[in-house]
C-alpha cells in the first residue's frame, strides 16, 4: 500500500525536523535529569550495596548514611551475642575536615572500620591492603576527590583534622550523594582525630548472618536489646536512604518537575505541528474521504505520522543522551541509563505522541467532504 | 454493452438549515445516468450543481427523495455507509486536481486503488494501466509541481478510472486549463468514459463541454431548466476538436 502518512510527513522536510527536534528535545532532558538523578541515588547507596552487611544498626531515627548520629560502641558486643550473627562490627561515617597543600580546607566524608579486609570494603581499590590501615595514621582517598582536592598520589600527605596522615591506596566509585569525597580510615584512629565526638562511639554496627539464619527473627532480637536503635536490613536501610534525598529534599520534586515540563514540551510541540500540518492537509483529507476513505483511515495516517516522529525523536534524542555521557563521567557526574529505563521512556514517548496527535483528530472527524469541491 | 442505469435521482430536495434559518438549495430533481452515457451540466453560480453533485457522489445525503446508486438505494439514514459506496461505485475529477503532492502521479492513482482495496502488484499494475490510457506511461515517477495542468487533470482522470467504477463525477475538470488543454482533456474523458462503459457526468460553467456531451441539462435557482437547448458549440470548437483526434 502506498504510505501516504510516512510520504506527507517526509515531504515537508523542515517541519519533520522541527518535529523530531521537538520530541528529541523532551526525550534528552528526560533522559539526561532521570538518569542524573538517578545516579546520583545510586551515590546515595552504593556503600550500602557493596558493604555486604545482612543488617545495619543505626541510631534512632537516622535518615539516611550520611546523616548519622553516634551510639556508644560497646554496643556490638550485644549484637555478636545474638543467635544468628555471624559477625558484627562497629562503623563510622562521618564528616570532617581535611588540609590540602595549598592549606585550604576540603570537607571529607570518612568511613572507619576495624577490618575492612573482612568486609571486602571498599570494594574497588589499588596500592596497599586495606588491613594496611590498622598499621599507622593511614587514608585510602577515593578518586572523586581528584575534581575538588586536586591532584594526589600514593605516598602523599594530607591531615585530618590536624592529624596528619599517609595516603597508602586510592579508591573507584566510592561516593556519596552529597558528593563529598569519601576516605577511609581504621576505627581506632579515627576515633582518636575526633575525640570530641567519636570517643567510645560509633555511628552504625554492620551485621552478618550466619547462612540459614532468621532475618527477622535476628533482627527483632538485635531490635529488643538495643531499644534506642534502629535495625535495617540492607535492602530497607538502601530505600530509605534513597527515598530520604526524594522527599524530604527539593530534589526529587526538581526531577518530577523536569520530567513533567520536558513530556509537556513534547507533546505541546508534535500537537502543535501536527495540528498544523493536519489543517494544511485538509483537502487532501477531504479527497481520501471523497474517493472512499473513512475517518478510521485518516486517524490511523495521523497516528502513524506521531509514531514516526516518535521513533526518530527517540533516537535523536537518546543518542544526544548517550553522547554526553562522557562529558559527565568527566565533571564527576554519573548518569544511569538502564535498557529498562530506555523502553520506559521509549514507550512514553511514543504513547504521548500519539496521543498530541489526538488532538487532530476531532477536526478530522468534522472534515466535510464537500470541501474538495470549493476553489 | 447494453446500457443500464447507473446513476439515478427521484425527487431530490436539499435544504440546509443553520439554527432557524432554512435554505433549500435542490427542488424535485430528477435524473438518470446511463452507463456509456457523458452527459454535462450547466448552470450559473448558485445554481445547485456542486450541492447536486454531492449529493449524486455520496458525499452528501438529500433531505427528501432517493438515490440510487449503480442499482443500490443511497439511505439518508445511515451515512456511515456512504464512504464504501462511493469507494465501489464512484470516480471523481476534482476541478482543482486534488492530487497528493507527495505522492508520483502512480502513486497518486495507485493510492485511490490502495483505499478501494486493491493492494500490491494488482493495485500497481492496474495504476499503469490507468496512466497508460490517459498518455502519461512516461511520467509515472513524476511529483504534482513537475507537471502541467493539463498532465495533472489526465492523472487526476487516471485516478477517478482506476478500478473502472460505474460513475464518473466531474467538477469543472477544464476550469483550469487553458482552452486547448481543456479540449484535450475532454476528448479524453469521453473516450475513456465510452471505453469503460462508466456513465460520465460533468459539472460545468464551460459551454464547449457540451460538445463532448450525449447529452447537456441546465440547472437554474436548483432546479432543470425545461426544454434546455443547448447552445450548438462554435464551428470552429469542432473542428479543432475533430483535427486535434
Amino acid at each position: 500500500m502506498v504510505d501516504l502518512a510516512r510520504k506527507n510527513l517526509l515531504h515537508d522536510k523542515l517541519r519533520f525536523f522541527i518535529t523530531v527536534a521537538g520530541v528529541a528535545f523532551a526525550v534528552t532532558l528526560v533522559l539526561v535529569q532521570v538518569g542524573l538523578f538517578v545516579g546520583l541515588l545510586d551515590n546515595s547507596t552504593v556503600t550500602i550495596r557493596h558493604l555486604n552487611a545482612d543488617l545495619w544498626v543505626t541510631s534512632h531515627n537516622t535518615p539516611n548514611i550520611d546523616f548519622a548520629h553516634t551510639f556508644s560502641d560497646s554496643y556490638v558486643q550485644r549484637v555478636r551475642s545474638v543467635p544468628g550473627v555471624q559477625r558484627a562490627d562497629n562503623l563510622i561515617v562521618w564528616f570532617t575536615q581535611i588540609s590540602l597543600p595549598s592549606g585550604a580546607q576540603e570537607g571529607v566524608e570518612v568511613y572507619a572500620m576495624e577490618n575492612f579486609e573482612r568486609w571486602n570494603f571498599p570494594w574497588s581499590y589499588t596500592g596497599a591492603r586495606l588491613n594496611d590501615l590498622r598499621r599507622g595514621p593511614y587514608l585510602f582517598l577515593d578518586d572523586s576527590a581528584l575534581q575538588r582536592f586536586g591532584p594526589f598520589a600514593i605516598g602523599e600527605y594530607r591531615e585530618l583534622l590536624g592529624t596528619r596522615m599517609q595516603i597508602i591506596g586510592r579508591t573507584q566509585d566510592a561516593r556519596s550523594f552529597t558528593t563529598t569525597p569519601v576516605a577511609f580510615v581504621d576505627f581506632d584512629r579515627m576515633q582518636a582525630i575526633s575525640q570530641q565526638v567519636l570517643r567510645g562511639n560509633t555511628n552504625y554496627i554492620v551485621v552478618k548472618l550466619e547462612a540459614g539464619a532468621d532475618a527477622e527473627g535476628v533482627r527483632r532480637e538485635i531490635a529488643r536489646r538495643l531499644p534506642h536503635n534502629d535495625v535495617y536490613t540492607s535492602q530497607e536501610w538502601a530505600r530509605l536512604s534513597r527515598n530520604y534525598w526524594i522527599e524530604s529534599t527539593g530534589l526529587g520534586l526538581n526531577m518530577y518537575l523536569t520530567v513533567f515540563l520536558g513530556c509537556l514540551v513534547g507533546i505541546v510541540v508534535v500537537a502543535q505541528t501536527l495540528y498544523t500540518s493536519t489543517m494544511e492537509h485538509l483537502k487532501e483529507f477531504g479527497t481520501v474521504k471523497a474517493i472512499g476513505g473513512s475517518d478510521g483511515l485518516i486517524y490511523r495516517m495521523v497516528g502513524k505520522q506521531a509514531a514516526i516522529s516518535a521513533v526518530f525523536g527517540f533516537v535523536l534524542g537518546a543518542g544526544q543522551a548517550l553522547a554526553l555521557r562522557p562529558m559527565l563521567s568527566k565533571l564527576q557526574l554519573q548518569m544511569v541509563l538502564t535498557p529498562d529505563f530506555g523502553a520506559i521512556v521509549f514507550v512514553g514517548t511514543l504513547l504521548l505522541c500519539l496521543a498530541a496527535s489526538a488532538v487532530s483528530f476531532r477536526k478530522i472527524a468534522n472534515i466535510d467532504p464537500a470541501l474538495v469541491f470549493r476553489t | 454493452m447494453a446500457s443500464k442505469i447507473v446513476l439515478e435521482a427521484v425527487a431530490v430536495t436539499k435544504t440546509f438549515s443553520e439554527g432557524s434559518v432554512s435554505v433549500p438549495v435542490l427542488h424535485g430533481i430528477d435524473l438518470e445516468l446511463q452507463s456509456g452515457e457523458v452527459v454535462s451540466l450547466e448552470g450559473p453560480s448558485g445554481s445547485g450543481k456542486t450541492t447536486l453533485l454531492s449529493i449524486l457522489g455520496c458525499i452528501l445525503t438529500p433531505t427528501t427523495g432517493q438515490v440510487i446508486v449503480d442499482g443500490q438505494e443511497v439511505n439518508a439514514s445511515r451515512p456511515h455507509l456512504l464512504p464504501e459506496i462511493r469507494k465501489r461505485s464512484i470516480g471523481f475529477v476534482f476541478q482543482q486536481f486534488n492530487l497528493f503532492p507527495a505522492l508520483t502521479a502512480l502513486e497518486n492513482v495507485e493510492y485511490s486503488l490502495n483505499v478501494r482495496g486493491h493492494r500490491g502488484l494488482e493495485a500497481r499494475r492496474e495504476a499503469e494501466r490507468a496512466l497508460e490510457s490517459v498518455g502519461l506511461a512516461d511520467r509515472h515517477h513524476f511529483l504534482p509541481r513537475d507537471l502541467s495542468g493539463g498532465q495533472k487533470q489526465r492523472v487526476a482522470i487516471a485516478r477517478a478510472l482506476a478500478g473502472r467504477p460505474p460513475i464518473l463525477l466531474a467538477d469543472e475538470p477544464t476550469a483550469n486549463l487553458d482552452s486547448t488543454a481543456g479540449l484535450q482533456i475532454l476528448r479524453l474523458f469521453r473516450r475513456l468514459a465510452k471505453e469503460s462503459h462508466s456513465g460520465l457526468l460533468i459539472v460545468t460553467h464551460d459551454p464547449k463541454v457540451s460538445a463532448f456531451a450525449d447529452r447537456t441539462l441546465r440547472m437554474q435557482d436548483g432546479r432543470f431548466v425545461e426544454g434546455f437547448i443547448p447552445q450548438a458549440p462554435a464551428q470552429e470548437i469542432v473542428e479543432r476538436s475533430v483535427l486535434a483526434s
